[in-house]
């Protein structure tokens, strides 16, 4: 595995961006819209009470979806020393992505124009395969490249 | 050699960044700014009807899907004017920049437009969310709460500074990483330079 430190310093980052995304409950507020954690996912997520999970008693930063992105990204993340350790640049990897991808244009897609309601544990599922596909995805920029 | 020094492995400095952070920043916080003001309107002058896909939702998802594939776009830019090759670290802090350019953007456009050309935008666009909420088939207590919660995240302590102080954490991460997916695809790693 090359680039450790990025590496880390990214592992970092994605721990504390999960970390915030479970909202103010977290830090003993009574709301998080409002409070520096609804602020910092302000630009990134639309932040309905009804599609978002609640965390100690405060719903959280982002919506269902947004929070199984990020948290698959960091699950994807913890894994890529494994997936680089099976060998990594697996195909199966990039079909998966696609797969992610699409499945969360069809469930948004279907949801929108009433063909079915999704829910909270739905999105979340979905948004979690998206973000771990995704980490592993990137995870081949650690390979180590002076294989012999 | 002229070849071989445009391929060459090399560090980069603040500078050599910010033509491609700048431009792909500039173009994406335009196009955002300029997708949240239509939906906004679209809100303030749409019925309440209580559906959850409110223009403003609406808007909100598509602002954050657009917005996030900035860093991939400013890394493509990047490998088509400054240079093929580039290091996993380089598109990472690529990344973080557009996404820190286009939150200091935003805010500055989103301030001009409410304090020269619609001073009234906030105020209005606050009431047609509640509007929105109100009307919506949810608990009463739900409905206070994200109320409340609304009128405080566009209201209270949104200076310009807090905005952006708390805007470029998490915007200029998600486009680090896509800027990574961008390193995978549009850049040549310097060992594959020969």
């Amino acid at each position: 595995m090359e680039n450790r430190r990025i590496y880390f310093g990214i592992l970092f980052a994605v721990t504390a961006m999960v970390l915030f995304s479970l909202g103010g409950g977290l830090w003993g507020a009574e709301q998080t819209l409002g409070h520096w954690t609804g602020k910092m996912f302000q630009p990134v997520c639309h932040q309905n009470p009804e599609r978002s999970f609640y965390f100690l008693g405060s719903q959280m930063a982002v919506n269902t979806r947004c929070f199984g992105i990020f948290s698959g990204i960091w699950v994807g993340w913890m894994l890529i020393p494994f997936y680089l350790r099976a060998g990594g640049g697996n195909r199966s990897v990039i079909i998966l992505l696609l797969v992610a991808a699409v499945a969360q244009i069809i469930d948004f897609g279907g949801n929108l124009f009433s063909y079915w309601t999704n829910t909270n544990m739905s999105r979340f599922i979905l948004g979690s395969v998206l973000g771990t596909a995704t980490a592993l995805y990137i995870g081949d920029l650690f390979k180590s490249s002076t294989k012999h | 050699m002229e070849e071989q020094d445009s391929t060459a492995e090399r560090n980069y400095s603040f500078g050599e960044y910010l033509p491609s952070a700048g431009i792909v920043g500039v173009i994406f916080a335009l196009l955002t700014f300029a997708i949240g003001i239509f939906f906004g309107y679209q809100q303030i002058n749409a019925e309440p009807t209580g559906s959850y896909f409110s223009p403003s939702m609406l808007s909100g998802v598509i602002i954050c899907l657009v917005s996030a594939f900035a860093g991939m776009v400013a890394v493509w830019h990047f490998t088509k004017e400054v240079s093929p090759v580039m290091k996993l670290g380089q598109g990472a802090v690529l990344g973080f920049l557009t996404g820190a350019v286009i939150i200091i953007l935003s805010v500055l456009l989103n301030e001009i437009w409410t304090g020269l050309i619609d001073a009234t935008y906030t105020e209005k666009i606050i009431d047609a969310t509640i509007a929105n909420i109100e009307a919506m088939d949810i608990p009463e207590s739900a409905k206070n709460d994200a109320i409340d919660g609304i009128a405080q995240s566009m209201e209270a302590g949104n200076s310009i500074w807090s905005q952006i102080f708390w805007g470029i954490p998490i915007t200029g991460l998600v486009n680090l990483l896509t800027a990574l997916i961008g390193v995978k695809i549009f850049a040549k790693k310097p060992e594959e330079t020969f």
